[in-house]
């Protein structure tokens, strides 16, 4: 077999000084890949200043090549995509790594026609012993599957939080200035734009999820509803975890018509099969039975706890990792408590 | 939510609405349309030239042929099926079984009699001596696995030749054909609200001009949103119902134009199913059919029909004339399902796929008129499914072939669609066929039912055996009548506040609950082939309604549901669509409903008017499983 | 100012089936793929809309619809979404389902389009999903693009501003929940759509009639095309394992409880 030679094609955040956290991933994982195969390591950085974003890249005992200039300070796809094509060709690389952002995903699979190369994306993991083989999702993150390829160059988009970033120390590599031709450019990057966000709706960047399910106005114990102390409760463990809020859709139904039970809830809340699918490390369902049309939203969620007064409820059957059978008025309250203390 | 409305459209503002105009408007393609639109199509393909085929209404086209189909893919229908396909097979001569998924000769035909391993069906007196018996001659009989196999099925049961299918697949394989000539369209998603009468000048009484499809873009309560749509009227000269047992279509042309006389919709039953891939290593062979009853429920028959590629249709089917409220027909097929003869082969099978629906089991005692001017009617809303052989698809076909032939005369001798007409070629051909022998037959063969399981058991096998010359009379009641208002006294004679409290204690359905404590085990979920109900609806095909239509079930005096004690709308609900909320109102979520049709027959409480307090109109969604 | 608008757009099994890989002959297939329902790919759908208001506002625009997936899965498919907006099929009969090579797809699509009549590239804007439901990858429409030599190219495309000199600008989905916003001087371009801002439209029978003149027809025409695999193989494809090791903590004091949440709250 070809001995094969890896490039991480990288790029420099929206401030332009420093490489992604994602660029900064993917490196780890080429370099991980380039021990694994003996072979040499070329590290490929789109940015206005190169060799400024090469110091995010301490220590790293691999061969460095820049583009530079004002075209790649915002991402866009005529600049990008030449420059991508520039640094491969210097690289002469049989392997391509770049992260799958979203300025990498735009020009990935024009950058193959280019180069005559063959792409695969959203890469959740690199196996093989010999040969490169890697992982990924199908079909709605239902089916996962691995592929090898023959063909070279081979591009790889690595998703986010696969490897750890990379952190070097000392010394700093040298870089290459690689020129680009540019073509006449027709787009002008004119900014980014933030959604208008309301307040308690899901999101994307917090730690953890908080799901609210329709126990919380049921009727208790005491044979009442309790919808004033649970919304309390409920925007207290917010308010102190900065958790995303998600919900039930039986929760969301009853504000459906008249007055909402719970006043800031909202279908933009709803998480399950007709509602979202949000990404978060942690869950954490209170009231909230389980069901299937409601967990399959908790795809994207890695640990899973619940607390449900019914021992039989859906989290208990292989849905959560833990799942306390408790009245979750009352260990929220304790929650909240012990949070406000240790803070 | 949209609780009460006064009956449909009376309110409804008059605005202006698009017209299209059509020779022929069909609703719903089940199989009876399949007959009808496979056979109008070849003898068009055959010809298309022939003057016979202009458009009466678009100058220099072809004939203008439309059909709505309410659900989202004609491939979203339920039922068995095992059918006898004589008229399915007249139609394809050549049929070749491979090119329909799922589909396979019949290979073995068995009836069981289950006995009850549990000790929790309701069993009459005579009955439980009868199992008595069957134990203690248990070696000579050859009972086994609490079952018992009838030595011999009787003649009518008989599916000799036939096929073993999924209607979803069927379905779709006869729409594609159809369509792929390019004559004929079928437009899914598309639920006709409603007909269009018009006075008939030439005569008293009224016809169908047409039919209203469904307003788009409006609120849950049907109020215009932002992107209303108004439901576009379809003019034509002829129009098909072909809409099922319980569409709304049949259901308003049967209140405008009356029923014949003593003829009535009564008798209904929910059948749901399950297809269950079977194991690796069963036994059980493509195109084996099973038919049983006596469990779980003595008045609940089953069935198992084995599909190519190790597929199984299981299923019961829950009749109104079962009487308990406590109808929680989900739970009755689970333990169906885990009988000892059928948990001998399903055990490690793996649930792919869940339906439900109603059936029309009045037969010819629910015929409606089946042709008026401007309109005729097929499938089992015309009253064509034969109750005594539990068999509709073919029966459905071949009143659409039959339809479909009249038509073809009448275009060919330029004679308009009137009632006489129809009448003289369809109506007639009908009568003179199998259909209406095997209808006749069949009329009174489950009267007995009304008087006990014993007595209903016996009817149909005379009936069956002697060709329906002799069977039992009865009363029949309305289907509201047959819900037995006060609980039946159950062993622990439990009260509803004992019940109630269980309910709350659990969180669970009243009427689940209340089987617990009739003595009915628990289910242990295994999160394979016994599953959660919500999570049922989850599979192979889940449920799903698109936004922007009206909910399409109502409650037409929300004061009558605050009376109504049974509230048995919700426990047959098969998709947990009905639910009881917070207050004495059922809340309906239209996102659930698998439009079953079980509560157009399971309200317990008649308005002034006489009807049902659950008015079911046209709606969009439901199951998406093409395998049913 | 007219526009050309093509949108690629393929066909996907109805997302509320239950998906199960197989081995086929040629790699990995859907376990019982021709009986299950199928619908148009939802971005590209979206895609599908938005060209069609487009069109609607700028008189003299046309809009095609090029579709590649087995002819009888399009034919089902169409009898939908023909109802919704009116365009001009092309359809290319091809075994295609997620497992297929992307660049293989997005070459079959290319000729396809090239071989349009009457279609002027100075005014095409090509519209696609940004990803297909099935393979997820984001690859065919940026190839398609490259094979029709169009170099601006926009991917999770939510929203664009046409304005009368044939200039727009787009937003495209970017990190953080963030939008970027472009100006681009006009077509040629390539617009990857994610969701949109529109609501899907109501099925429209008259429409529907409209489009069946063309779409019964294109699908009478459609070309078979064979997909290559471009050096890929699938070593496997299988279902994620559904159920967890549930620990289930039934006696254990709300304190309790409270004490070890927070714990697992604050791990990193
Ligand atoms: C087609 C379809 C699509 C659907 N889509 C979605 C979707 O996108 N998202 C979604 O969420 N659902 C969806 N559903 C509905 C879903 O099946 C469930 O009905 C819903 O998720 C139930 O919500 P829940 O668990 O909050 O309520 P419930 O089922 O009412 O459960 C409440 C739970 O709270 C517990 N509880 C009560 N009081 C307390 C207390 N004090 N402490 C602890 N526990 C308590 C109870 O024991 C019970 O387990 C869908 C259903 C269908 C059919
Ligand atoms: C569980 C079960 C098992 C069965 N088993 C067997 C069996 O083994 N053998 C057998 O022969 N028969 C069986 N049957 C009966 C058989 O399925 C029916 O008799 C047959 O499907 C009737 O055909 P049809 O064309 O008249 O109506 P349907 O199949 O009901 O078709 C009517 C169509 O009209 C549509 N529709 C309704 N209202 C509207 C509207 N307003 N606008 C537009 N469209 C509308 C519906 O969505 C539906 O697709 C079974 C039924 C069930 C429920
Ligand atoms: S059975 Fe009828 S009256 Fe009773 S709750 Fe249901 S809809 Fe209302
Ligand atoms: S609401 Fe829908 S699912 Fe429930 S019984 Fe009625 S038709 Fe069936």
């Amino acid at each position: 077999m070809m001995p094969e030679a890896i490039l991480v094609l990288t790029h420099t955040d929206e401030a332009g000084s420093s490489l992604t956290k994602s660029s900064l991933e993917t490196v780890t994982a080429g370099k991980t890949l380039a021990d694994r195969l003996e072979t040499p390591l070329v590290i490929g950085i789109l940015a206005t200043d190169s060799n400024a974003a090469a110091k995010s890249l301490p220590g790293l005992n691999a061969r460095i090549l820049g583009v530079s200039g004002e075209a790649f300070e915002k991402p866009q796809y005529a600049a990008d995509v030449a420059a991508c094509e520039a640094l491969c060709n210097a690289a002469q690389a049989t392997v391509i790594l770049a992260p799958q952002s979203s300025r990498m995903a735009r020009v990935a699979a024009g950058l193959a026609h280019r180069i005559s190369g063959s792409i695969d994306t959203h890469i959740t993991s690199i196996q093989g012993d010999e040969a490169i083989e890697v992982t990924r999702w199908l079909y709605r993150q239902r089916i996962e599957a691995t592929i090898t390829r023959s063909v070279r160059p081979w591009i790889l988009l690595i998703e986010g939080g696969v490897c750890a970033a990379y952190e070097g120390h000392e010394g700093e590599g040298e870089l290459e200035q690689v020129a680009v031709e540019l073509p006449e450019l027709r787009t002008n990057v004119i900014g980014t734009r933030a959604p208008a966000h309301s307040g308690q709706t899901i999101r994307p960047d917090a730690k953890m999820l908080f799901v609210a399910g329709a126990g919380w106005t049921k009727k208790q114990a005491d044979g009442q509803v309790h919808a004033g102390e649970a919304g309390e409760l409920i925007l207290s463990f917010l308010q102190k975890t900065s958790a995303s809020l998600g919900s039930s859709k039986s929760l969301v139904d009853q504000g459906g018509d008249g007055q909402p039970v719970l006043p800031f809830l909202s279908h933009m809340n709803q998480v399950g099969q007709t509602g979202a699918t949000p990404r978060h490390p942690k869950g954490l369902a209170t009231c909230c039975h389980g069901e299937e049309p409601h967990v399959v939203g908790w795809r994207f969620i890695t640990e899973r706890r619940a607390i449900s007064l019914d021992p039989n409820c859906g989290w208990a059957r292989g849905k959560a990792d833990v799942v306390y059978i408790a009245d979750a008025f009352k260990v929220i309250a304790k929650v909240n408590e012990l949070l406000a203390l240790k803070a | 939510m949209n609780r009460m409305k006064e009956t449909a459209g009376s309110c409804a503002p008059e605005i202006e609405r698009p017209t299209l105009e059509a020779d022929i408007a069909c609703v719903g393609f089940g199989p009876a349309m399949g007959g009808f639109l496979t056979t109008l199509n070849r003898a068009w393909m055959a010809n298309p030239a022939d003057p016979m085929f202009e458009s009466k209404v678009a100058a220099g086209l072809p004939l203008q042929v439309l059909c709505y189909e309410r659900a989202d893919d004609i491939a979203a229908g339920v039922s068995g099926v095992v059918t006898a396909a004589q008229g399915i097979r007249g139609s394809f001569p050549d049929l070749n079984l491979a090119d329909i998924s799922m589909a396979a000769p019949v290979t073995s035909e068995r009836i069981l009699y289950l006995l009850d391993p549990i000790g929790a069906s309701r069993r009459p007196l005579t009955l439980r001596i009868a199992d008595r018996v069957l134990r203690a001659l248990n070696g000579t009989l050859g009972v086994r696995d609490h079952a018992y196999e009838l030595p011999w099925s009787p003649r009518f049961l008989h599916k000799t030749g036939g096929l073993v299918m999924s209607i979803g697949q069927f379905n779709q394989w006869v729409g594609t054909q159809i369509m792929a000539s390019g004559l004929v369209q079928i437009w899914p998603g598309m639920p006709v609200s409603q007909p269009l009468f018009a006075q008939n000048f030439e005569r008293t009484g009224d016809q169908v001009v047409g039919i209203r499809l469904t307003d788009q873009g409006v609120e849950k309560n049907g109020e215009p949103g932002a992107a209303y749509v108004a439901g576009i009227d379809v003019r034509a000269r002829l129009t098909v119902i072909g809409d099922g047992p319980f569409g709304s279509v049949g259901r308003a042309i049967d209140q405008r134009m009356g029923m014949p006389s003593g003829h009535d919709k009564r008798e209904w039953a929910l059948g749901m199913k399950f297809v269950i891939e079977l194991p690796e290593e069963t036994a059980l062979k493509a195109g084996t059919v099973w038919h049983t009853f006596g469990y779980p429920e003595p008045a609940i028959f089953g069935f198992l029909y084995v599909h190519p590629e190790r597929l199984a249709s299981v299923g019961i089917f829950v009749p109104s004339w079962l009487g308990d409220p406590s109808r929680t027909v989900y739970r009755y097929l689970q333990h169906y399902i885990q009988h000892p003869a059928l948990w001998r082969h399903l055990r490690d099978g793996k649930l792919r796929s869940w339906g439900a629906k109603s059936l029309d089991e009045s037969g010819q005692h629910g015929e409606p008129f089946l042709v008026g001017d401007g309109y005729a009617r097929i499938g089992e809303g015309s009253g064509s499914t034969n109750m005594l052989a539990g068999s509709g698809v073919d029966e459905a076909w071949t009143t659409g072939v039959q339809l479909a032939e009249a038509v073809l005369e009448l275009l060919r001798n330029q004679r308009s669609f009137t009632q006489e007409n129809l009448a003289a070629i369809y109506e007639a051909r009908r009568r003179a066929s199998w259909v209406e022998q095997n209808a006749r037959n069949a009329i009174n063969a489950r009267n007995g039912f009304h008087l006990g399981f014993v007595p209903g058991i016996i009817g149909m096998a005379i009936a069956g055996m002697t060709g329906g010359t002799i069977s039992l009379g009865a009363n029949i009641p309305p289907a509201h009548k047959q819900i037995k208002k006060k609980q039946g006294k159950s062993k622990d004679d439990l009260t509803r506040a004992e019940v109630a409290k269980l309910v709350v204690d659990d969180g669970r359905p009243l009427h689940d609950a209340m089987m617990s404590a009739r003595g009915w085990p628990e289910i242990v979920f295994d999160g394979k082939l016994l599953v959660s109900q919500q999570d049922a609806l989850m599979l192979g095909g889940k449920v799903q309604a698109m936004p922007g239509f009206a909910d399409h079930l109502v409650f037409r005096d929300a004061g009558l549901c605050i009376q109504c004690d049974e509230k048995t709308c919700i426990a047959m609900c098969s998709g947990q669509a009905l639910t009881s909320g917070s207050g004495d109102i059922p809340v309906f979520e239209r996102e659930k409903c698998v439009h079953c049709g079980a509560c157009i027959w399971n309200c317990t409480q008649i308005t002034g008017e006489g009807l049902t307090n659950i008015e079911f109109r046209a709606g969009v969604g439901g199951l998406h499983s093409a395998e049913n | 100012m007219s526009l050309h608008i093509v949108v690629c757009a393929g066909i996907v099994p109805d997302p509320l089936q239950t998906l199960e890989p197989i081995a086929g002959p040629n790699g990995p297939a859907l376990k019982n793929e021709m009986m299950l329902p199928a619908v148009l790919d939802p971005w590209a759908a979206s895609a599908l809309y938005e060209a069609a208001t487009l069109v609607s506002k700028f008189p003299g625009s046309r809009l095609w619809l090029v579709s590649l997936g087995p002819k009888a899965k399009l034919q089902q498919v169409m009898m939908t979404i023909a109802q919704k907006v009116t365009f001009e099929l092309v359809a290319v009969d091809s075994a295609s389902n997620g497992f297929a090579d992307a660049s293989a797809t997005a070459s079959a699509l290319a000729s396809g389009i090239a071989a349009i009549p009457d279609l002027d590239r100075t005014k095409l804007l090509l519209f696609g999903g940004w990803e297909s439901a099935s393979r997820g990858a984001g690859v065919t429409l940026q190839t398609v693009g490259e094979l029709l030599g169009i170099t601006d190219q926009f991917a999770g495309v939510d929203q664009i501003d046409m304005r009368e000199d044939g200039s727009f600008e787009v937003l495209e989905r970017v990190e953080g929940g963030k939008h970027q916003a472009s100006v681009c001087a006009g077509a040629p371009a390539v617009l990857g759509w994610a969701t949109g801002n529109l609501p899907e439209p109501h099925n429209n029978p008259q429409i529907g009639m409209a489009n069946m003149r063309t779409v019964m027809p294109a699908l009478q025409r459609a070309k078979q095309a064979a997909l290559t695999n471009d050096g890929q193989q699938y070593l496997s494809a299988s279902l994620p394992s559904q159920q967890r090791q549930t620990r289930v903590v039934r006696d254990l004091a709300p304190d309790a409880i409270a004490q070890e949440l927070v714990e697992w709250i604050r791990t990193q």
